[in-house]
Order: structure tokens, then C-alpha cells, then sequence
């Protein structure tokens, strides 16, 4: 009876806590906590969703990223400081050990105030840059809230972002419009392929130092869609880290509030559901893979699962189940727009490269196949599936077989090959020749007519 | 209560600011746009005058080294005036590209920007429609910012020379590749094949033709089957077995199958060959043959 009981609350536990499908334990780390209520929305939204928020101020003594050499939670939202670091225990080092654990940072920043070099150092080891004087907000003089910055022009209000690339799936999209106070912007170096934008400014903003006053040419950091509101970055453990300009787009003010744009009517914004969009995919509620099971044999009917070993030239069929995490479960995945999930058989580079095909779906997940024919050439091959995309964890499955040559009894028959019948004629005419030669050499009786004569 | 009071200072203030937006927004005046060529003088290459409500009707071509100015005098309302931002915009209406090139303004708001090929981002010299050419001023407060397309922009190359591309990698679906398949074996024509085997086969009767000529016969059969009718008859059925022995191996059989069976037939052949040749030297020591 105990047992059972305690089964059924550790299911329970399970279930509340099973949210993100990386753990629950935030931290948020806020140098005022006398600022908390200002964001007391985000925090019952994050709680109900099912995280375990703590909030630190950096400068406390309690606060340790790792315990006993393990991460001590599991993700870290961080709201910019007004000092010049973030404090001993958040060190850039400490953070990217933490995302090196697999850990998810949420980083907000703020234009009101210059942000400090310690956050501005661990963005340039992620090749993710900001203004020179780190102080610049961005400025948009067709987009701007006309109740709340009429003068200074520095509250953007701006669409939800659409998908990045036709194929790439849309996370933070849809209705509405977002209101984003003195932002400070973002720009991207372009060799990664761990970054990408979540929201970029529209073409006629730029980025400018309130305290200077008009910006000459050459101060212009970046302008237009180079300037990134939000932008991400998804290292290769799929850990992620996030940075939001504008931090007092999470506040309660702004999640209720009402913007007009100068041309526009006035209306609510989205702010409180673009922060949810944000916060769960950036703490790994959204956007997450998984590979349920992966099947390979040969095309014939009841032949061996996963083999060891092919033969070159055999048809082959390869199916792989994909599941997707949407906020708390895990459904089928869907291949958004054009894109492709591709299968490549590899011996130092791939043979194949094909593309699998959605053939079928469980409950949780969607079945891709292709069936292809073996390589005419042996060795030892796999099959690859690697799937990296912008905003989902990546996908990388290997397995190994070996491909042999044709056996000595799997080459056609002599008699099949309509060349090789000269030879076989050859042969038996000898034979035939040899049987005929000892008949007449056992039976000849000598003819004496012509030997007399010859004589 | 507190957003009541938020909202009806709002509404105060937008009652006063929109006679003042009505009377103040951003424009130009004095507009030109010029494209000089390398070497050319000043006044050397295509000018013409931009106005502010209606772009030019043909593109503006920028080819090779020519540099593009655009010269204006940026006005709020009707009066001149330095604006914040004074950019000269080009945006790609199909892919989405933009940049913007600020104007250097002087506080009578006079403007100019001056443009080459080489200040394009290489993503804009491999697009192949023109591109839109916007100004846009604007600045704080309550007039209305100026955003228009002025121009058409046509970002021309020497068609000899190669247009620079951006190598950089970016997770998304790759080329599909599909193994190339050496030739399989293959058979001469059947009709070749055939002929060949005729000419194979056409040997045996060649043979026994000539055998006949130079007087071979079997005429010694009978004599031979009456003296020792047993060992001839055995040694010949095991000579042909053999041979059999052979096509079921060729066929079906393995070797070890064949090895047991081939040492039987070979000693039958060989005890029964003995007694038929001693038969034969018999015939031979009566000068027979």
C-alpha cells in the first residue's frame, strides 16, 4: 500500500516537473531582487509551466552554478546588471562550463543602461557583438510606440518574426504585435552556423548612443535587419543561449500594455506571449528531437533486422522514428517547410544521400524510410543521419556495417552467361572428341589394302 | 485608476500632436542623383534631378568602378534642417536584403552620400534585378518620417568577370547524391555467340569425317565384345560415367561428393581397363591390328 503510494507521488512529482524536457531547476540571477515584482508575471508563467525559479542576486554568496562538480540547475536566466560584472560565481568562463554541461541561458539585456563588460566579453567568445561603447539602443522612426516614446522613438513595436528560411520552422510567430523598450542591439558574426536571429530590426532602424548626440557616419554600428533584437545560439551539444535586447519587454508594464505605432491603431501587445515562445524554447521546451528507433534490412520479405552485414548491390531499407517536444510531450515531428531529413550511407564520404520520406507515424513520433541499393564497392559502411538545423537540438545517428563482396556462389552460373557458351561448347567436344578417339583406338581393325599399297 | 490617468494624457497628448504632425514632416528638396565613372569629371556621366514623391522611371545603372552621389537638402516641413537619421536605403524586394548608407549632414541640412561597387556587401552584387533605392529621414519628436523609393538601382558587372559569392556554411538540407554504378558484365550479341558455338560444335563431325577418310573403323567391336564381353563393356560405361561424374560436379555437386564417387569409377576403370587391354594386346600378339 505504501509502495503504491509513493509510486503515485513520485508520478505526480514526475509529471509537474517533467515540463522541460531538460530538468526544471532555473535560476534567475538579478542584481536588485528588490526588482522581482517588476517581472512577477514571468515568474508565475515560468512556475506554472512547471520550473522550480530561484532567484539570486549575483553579488550573494550562496550562489554557485555547479555543485560537487555538477550542474546545481538547469537553466540560467540572466537579467543585465547594473555593475560592471556579473560577480565571481558567473564568470564568462563559468558560463560557458555551464553550457558546456548542457545548461540554457536565457540572457537579457537593456538599453537604458551601458552593458557591463563582463556580459559583453562572454558574447564576443559566441561571436555575437555589441556596439563599441556597449551603450547603443536602437531607433526606428516608423515603428515606435507613439503612447509611451513619442519623443525619443526608442520603444520599438514590432510583428512576431516569421520562419528565418522557407525551411526552417517558425517558433516565435504568430498574431499581434510586441512592444520592445530601449533595446540594445545585436549583431552576428557571419562564419558560424551556430547563430541564428530570432528577431532582427526592420530596415529603417539603427542604433545610435542616447548620450551623443546626432551620430556621425562612421559611429552608425550596423543598420536594419543587421541589427538583432534577439538572436540565438545553439552550440553543439544543443545546449542553448539566448540573448533578448530589451529586458523590460518580460516586465508586467509591458506584458499588459498598449501600443500604437505612428501610422497604426492602438493595440494590446503580445509581449506576455512572445516571452512564453522564448522562454520555452530557450530552456529547451520547444524545438527539441529525438530518434525513438532505427531499423535497417534488406528490402526481401522477413529478412534479418539491423544486420551486422550487407552484401554490395543489395536492396536496402532504412527507417528512422523522429519525435518532437512541444511544451510537455512528445509528438510526431513534422519537417517544416522545404526542408529535408536526409539519409547518407558513408565510407569516408557518402555513397548515398538520399532523402527519407515520412511513411507513417506512431502516437509519439513520425516513421521515415528509404530503401536504396548498396554501393557496388565493400567495406565498412554507416548509416548517417545528421540532422542540424537552425532552433532544433541536432540529430546525429551512426551505425556501423559492413558491406561484403558477391561469395563464390553468388556470382551467375557459366551456362547464364551467353559469352561464356563457346567455351562450354569447347569443352564438351573435346569430351566428346576423347570418347570417340579410345572407341576407335580399342575397336580400329586395320586396313590391310591400303597399308600393302603404301608399302 | 493608474492606467485611466496614463491613457488620458495620452490621448491629451496625442490631441496635440496631431494639427503639428499635419505641419511637420520630413522631405528634401534640391535632389540629385549622379553616376560618375572612373576618371570622368565632375560633371562627367549620367545626372538626373530626384523628387520626393516619385521614384525615377528608368534604373540607374552602376557598373564597374563608377561611383553613385546622391546630394539633398533635407527639409522639416519647409524648412531646412538636420535630420537624425539621413539614410540612403536599398532594399532587395526578393530576397530581403537591406543596408543603409547615412548621409554625411551638415546642420543647413544639406546632404550627400557617395556610393561604389566596392562598399556593396558581395550579396548585393550577385542579385540580378534592380534594386530599390529608398531615402529615408527622420528624426525625434512628432513629424512624420520621409521613407520612399527615389530611385531603381541596377548593380551592373562586367560579364567577363566572375561574380564574387559568399562561401559560408549554414545548416540546411544538402545536395542528394545517388551512387554512380559501374557497368554490370556484359555478353557479346547472342547471334555472334551462336555462330561461334556452331563452328565449336561443327569440329566433332570435321573429325570423324577425316577419321573415315584415313580408314578408321569399329570393326574389331564385335570380336572384341565376344572375348571379353564383360570388361569392355564396363571399362567404355566407365569412361562415360566419368565424364557424367564431371557434368554433376560442373552442375550441382561439391567436391567432396565428387572425390568418393570419382575413386570408385576410376578404380572400376581402371581393373576392367586392364582385362579390355589385355584383350586388345591379345588381338595384337595374333596380328590382328
Amino acid at each position: 500500500m505504501r509502495w503504491c503510494l509513493a509510486l503515485l507521488v513520485c508520478c505526480l512529482l514526475a509529471a509537474v516537473n517533467a515540463l522541460s524536457s531538460s530538468g526544471s531547476r532555473l535560476l534567475a540571477v538579478l542584481e536588485d531582487t528588490d526588482q522581482k515584482d517588476l517581472y512577477s508575471t514571468l515568474w508565475a508563467d515560468l512556475e506554472a509551466r512547471g520550473y522550480d525559479v530561484s532567484i539570486e542576486s549575483p553579488k550573494s554568496d550562496q550562489l554557485a552554478l555547479f555543485k560537487h562538480g555538477e550542474r546545481a540547475y538547469d537553466h540560467l536566466l540572466i537579467l543585465p546588471p547594473k555593475s560592471k560584472g556579473l560577480g565571481p560565481s558567473l564568470t564568462p568562463k563559468h558560463i560557458v562550463d555551464f553550457m558546456n554541461k548542457d545548461g540554457n541561458i536565457l540572457l537579457a539585456l537593456s538599453g537604458k543602461a551601458s552593458t557591463s563588460s563582463a556580459v559583453s566579453s562572454l558574447l564576443l567568445e559566441l561571436d555575437i557583438h555589441l556596439a563599441n561603447d556597449r551603450s547603443a539602443v536602437v531607433i526606428d522612426h516608423f515603428n515606435y510606440d507613439t503612447l509611451s516614446a513619442a519623443e525619443k522613438h526608442d520603444v520599438l513595436v514590432l510583428q512576431r518574426p516569421g520562419p528565418l528560411r522557407t525551411d526552417v520552422k517558425a517558433f516565435f510567430d504568430g498574431e499581434g504585435v510586441l512592444a520592445l523598450p530601449r533595446v540594445a542591439p545585436q549583431t552576428l558574426g557571419g562564419e558560424s552556423t551556430l547563430l541564428a536571429p530570432i528577431l532582427s530590426a526592420p530596415a529603417t532602424a539603427y542604433s545610435y548612443n542616447p548620450k551623443e548626440g546626432v551620430p556621425a557616419p562612421e559611429d552608425i554600428l550596423a543598420t536594419g535587419s543587421q541589427l538583432n533584437i534577439v538572436s540565438s545560439m545553439q552550440a553543439r551539444n544543443s545546449a542553448r543561449f539566448t540573448v533578448l535586447g530589451s529586458v523590460e519587454a518580460l516586465e508586467d508594464k509591458w506584458f499588459s500594455a498598449s501600443v500604437k505605432t505612428p501610422s497604426g491603431t492602438e493595440t494590446p501587445t503580445v509581449n506576455r506571449e512572445f516571452a512564453k515562445q522564448l522562454t520555452a524554447w530557450a530552456f529547451k521546451e520547444t524545438g527539441v528531437l529525438k530518434v525513438d528507433k532505427v531499423e535497417h534490412r534488406l528490402a526481401t520479405e522477413g529478412s534479418e533486422l539491423n544486420p551486422s552485414i550487407y552484401r554490395i548491390k543489395n536492396e536496402t531499407v532504412y527507417k528512422i522514428e523522429v519525435s518532437e517536444y512541444v511544451y510537455d510531450k512528445w509528438v510526431p515531428f513534422e519537417l517544416p517547410g522545404d526542408d529535408e531529413l536526409q539519409l547518407e550511407f558513408t565510407m569516408l564520404s557518402p555513397f548515398h544521400r538520399l532523402p527519407l520520406k515520412p511513411i507513417g507515424r506512431t502516437e509519439t513520433s513520425t516513421i521515415f524510410s528509404a530503401q536504396f541499393v548498396t554501393p557496388d564497392q565493400h567495406g565498412i559502411f554507416s548509416f548517417r543521419v545528421n540532422y542540424k538545423r537552425p532552433f532544433f537540438t541536432a540529430i546525429e545517428e551512426k551505425h556501423e556495417v559492413t558491406v561484403r563482396h558477391f561469395a563464390h556462389d553468388e556470382y551467375p552460373r557459366s551456362w547464364v552467361i551467353t559469352g561464356g557458351w563457346v567455351w562450354i561448347a569447347g569443352l564438351w567436344a573435346v569430351i566428346g572428341g576423347f570418347l570417340a578417339f579410345v572407341v576407335v583406338w580399342l575397336y580400329s581393325a586395320p586396313v590391310a589394302d591400303k597399308l600393302k599399297k603404301t608399302q | 485608476m493608474h492606467l485611466w490617468q496614463a491613457t488620458a494624457s495620452f490621448c491629451l497628448l496625442a490631441a496635440t500632436a496631431v494639427p503639428g504632425v499635419a505641419a511637420s514632416a520630413w522631405g528634401f528638396t534640391d535632389a540629385t542623383v549622379a553616376v560618375q565613372p572612373k576618371g570622368a569629371g565632375i560633371n562627367g556621366g549620367f545626372k538626373d534631378q530626384l523628387t520626393p514623391s516619385k521614384p525615377l522611371a528608368s534604373p540607374v545603372s552602376l557598373v564597374g568602378a563608377d561611383t553613385l552621389r546622391v546630394i539633398l537638402t533635407a527639409q522639416e516641413g519647409s524648412s531646412a534642417k538636420r535630420p537624425h537619421q539621413a539614410f540612403l536605403l536599398l532594399k532587395d524586394g526578393q530576397t530581403g536584403l537591406d543596408i543603409s548608407y547615412p548621409f554625411s549632414v551638415k546642420d543647413n541640412g544639406k546632404s550627400r552620400v557617395e556610393l561604389t561597387q566596392k562598399d556593396l556587401p558581395i550579396q548585393f552584387l550577385s542579385l540580378s534585378n534592380p534594386v530599390d533605392a529608398r531615402v529615408v529621414l527622420g528624426g525625434f519628436g512628432d513629424s512624420t518620417a520621409y521613407d520612399s523609393s527615389v530611385f531603381q538601382l541596377s548593380i551592373d558587372r562586367n560579364p567577363e568577370e566572375a561574380v564574387p559569392t559568399v562561401e559560408t556554411e549554414r545548416y540546411g538540407k544538402k545536395p542528394e547524391i545517388n551512387h554512380i554504378f559501374k557497368d554490370s558484365a556484359s555478353s557479346p550479341p547472342i547471334v555472334i555467340t551462336l555462330a561461334f558455338v556452331a563452328m565449336v560444335g561443327a569440329t566433332i563431325p570435321v573429325l570423324a569425317g577425316l577419321w573415315h577418310l584415313l580408314g578408321a573403323n569399329v570393326s574389331h567391336l564385335p570380336t572384341a565384345f565376344q572375348s571379353a564381353p564383360l570388361s569392355h563393356a564396363t571399362f567404355l560405361g566407365s569412361l562415360i560415367a566419368f565424364e557424367g561424374l564431371l557434368f554433376l560436379y560442373y552442375t550441382s555437386w561439391s567436391l567432396f561428393a565428387f572425390l568418393p564417387a570419382a575413386g570408385v569409377i576410376g578404380t572400376i576403370a581402371f581393373v576392367s581397363g586392364s582385362r579390355a587391354l589385355g584383350e586388345v594386346q591379345g588381338r595384337r600378339l595374333a596380328g590382328r591390328r
